[in-house]
């Protein structure tokens, strides 16, 4: 087991992300909850038909040709073929893959730099909300023994192994539950500005955080993402081929991709808060770019749930084991606007939305392209993404050239 | 009388699993060249790839290591307050179980993790029929 950094130095930087759509995720929100369907709006649209908003928006933001388009992966649920015949794409390289935005663009990238394609589109589109998906008990979405094997127990859904890690965490280092309102309060407090995320115009007190129902003890409903309709597309271009383009300043400069595997005996979840891993996938990261955990300036976590933002930068060096919340500080302070470490400064899957990571891609691009309106987080140059959980760790590292 | 659990994985390995549990017989798949102890029920052992295995005895004893309760009630079966257990059994391997005793009433040392416990069985339905499943009592030692 050994990287070659040597060889991920040679692609580090190469490939720059052009183009960025998103989906109006909180108008999805409410459309899809209410009874006015608006045409073009989720509710209307099926993963499909997300995926085709998101794709012609980042296709307009790249000012790329739809004929320039030579690869392309699509983020299940939904598939690549009929996504390819829906949009008129005909790529060189692509496939049908999981979820995960985190493991996606790591293989666009090495798509592009071992040379079968030029530029990759990245498209997500999911109506989980619409279609009433299910990610826990017996029609779970989520197929992996872990899940499955536990039913006549009645253990079920990834919130329920994440209470027995912040169990376990609590016991280990003597932290309290009320500890952990921090963040999603950070998640909250960055959605109010941001008019496109779900919970926008819906701050949050302690209180209602508290008061919010237990799910799986100790977590609470407002410990969970939020589960949204929406689409998401980035495209990615090999760099010395984007003189022309209007956004070419983003590039990947670092990712990587450990795995965890043991979904069924948990005991890396729980016992090990997947430290070592998500430590292995972050100094991988490191190590690309050339560069340390004081050079991030924005740091986007798969956040499903309240505890991962503390795993995460536990390992990727920001604080010692055990001294996240410490970090954060008492209110949060310092992962929110003009904080050490600005974190989920979208909302994240709690407050923004959810679509397996996709997002918060977005976001991180947008802060380093230095767009990101009154959530801009000055002079960024280094925006950090980490995925620390099931088929993770992946990280992708974004910087501003 | 049996309580009705949601259905069991079957199939390969996960069929003799359950056999020996109607059995009231705590068994793990142990591999004949290595000696190392496999859950969940596997096809090959995780460490020497070997695929002869014998199902053996346990000594049917663990730590709990972490617990939750669900209030969101996921199972028709399995009504909320519902304790989950993440056991360590001396073995080696771990799994997500139950408590003996579910309900409100539990006694928190029932959960928490550092408790050392022993599988008992109970009477349990599911779509494939009765069953004996291990849940896990608490153990003075």
């Amino acid at each position: 087991m050994a990287y070659d950094f040597d060889l991920m130095r040679k692609i580090s930087g190469k490939v720059a992300v052009v183009g960025v759509g998103e989906t109006d995720y909180g108008a999805d929100y409410r459309q899809s909850s209410g009874a006015t369907r608006r045409r073009g709006t989720a509710g209307e649209l099926d993963g499909y038909g997300l995926a085709a908003v998101a794709f012609s928006r980042a296709l307009k933001d790249s000012g790329l040709k739809k004929s320039d388009i030579d690869g392309v992966v699509v983020s299940g649920p939904i598939a690549s073929e009929p996504t390819c015949e829906y949009l008129g794409l005909t790529p060189n390289w692509g496939s049908t893959f999981n979820g995960l935005s985190d493991a996606i663009i790591p293989m666009a990238v090495m798509a592009i730099m071992s040379g079968h394609c030029t530029t990759v589109a990245v498209i997500k589109g999911d109506d989980q909300r619409s279609a009433n998906t299910q990610f826990g008990g017996p029609a779970s979405r989520i197929t992996r023994l872990g899940e499955q094997m536990y039913h006549p127990w009645g253990f079920s859904s990834p919130g329920a192994q994440h209470a027995l890690m912040w169990q376990h965490y609590m016991d280990v280092y003597g932290r309290r539950e009320e500890e952990l309102f921090v963040v999603p309060n950070n998640a909250r407090k960055w959605a109010q500005m941001n008019p496109n995320a779900v919970m926008y115009g819906r701050p949050m007190d302690f209180d209602s955080w508290w008061n919010s129902a237990y799910i799986a003890k100790p977590m609470r409903l407002f410990d969970y993402c939020i589960i949204n309709d929406g689409g998401t597309c980035l495209i990615l271009r090999r760099a010395d081929l984007c003189q022309d383009l209007p956004n070419k300043d983003v590039v990947v400069s670092g990712f990587s991709w450990e795995t965890v595997t043991h979904s069924s005996q948990l005991k890396d979840r729980v016992d090990d808060n997947y430290y070592a891993k998500t430590k292995a996938a972050a100094d991988a990261a490191y190590a690309m770019a050339g560069i340390g955990p004081k050079d991030i300036s924005h740091f986007q976590v798969y956040d499903a749930f309240s505890d991962i933002l503390i795993w995460a930068m536990e390992a990727f060096g920001f604080c010692e084991r055990g001294e996240a919340l410490d970090f954060i500080g008492k209110n949060g302070e310092n992962i929110f606007k003009g904080g050490k470490l600005p974190a989920m400064t979208s909302g994240g899957h709690q407050s923004d939305c959810y679509l397996q990571g996709w997002a918060q891609q977005a976001e991180a691009v947008r802060q380093m392209r230095h767009s990101a309106g009154d959530r801009q987080v000055e002079g960024a140059k280094y925006s950090m993404y980490t995925h620390p959980g099931g088929e993770g760790p992946h990280t992708v590292l974004y910087s501003r050239v | 009388m049996a309580e009705k659990r949601p259905n069991r994985v079957l199939g390969p390995n996960h069929d003799t699993f359950w056999e020996f549990c109607t059995q009231a017989d705590f068994r793990l798949q142990k591999c004949d060249q290595c000696g190392s102890v496999q859950f969940p029920p596997s096809p090959a052992c995780p460490e020497c790839l070997s695929l002869e295995m014998t199902w053996t005895p346990m000594s049917g004893k663990g730590t709990i290591l972490s617990h939750t309760t669900f209030i969101r009630q996921y199972y028709p079966e399995c009504p909320p307050p519902w304790h989950c257990i993440l056991v360590q059994i001396d073995e080696g391997p771990s799994f997500v179980m139950n408590p003996l005793r579910q309900g409100a009433d539990i006694d928190e040392a029932e959960l928490k993790a550092g408790t050392r416990v022993k599988v008992a069985f109970i009477d349990a339905e599911d779509k494939a029929g009765e069953f004996k499943m291990p849940v896990w009592d608490t153990l003075k030692e």
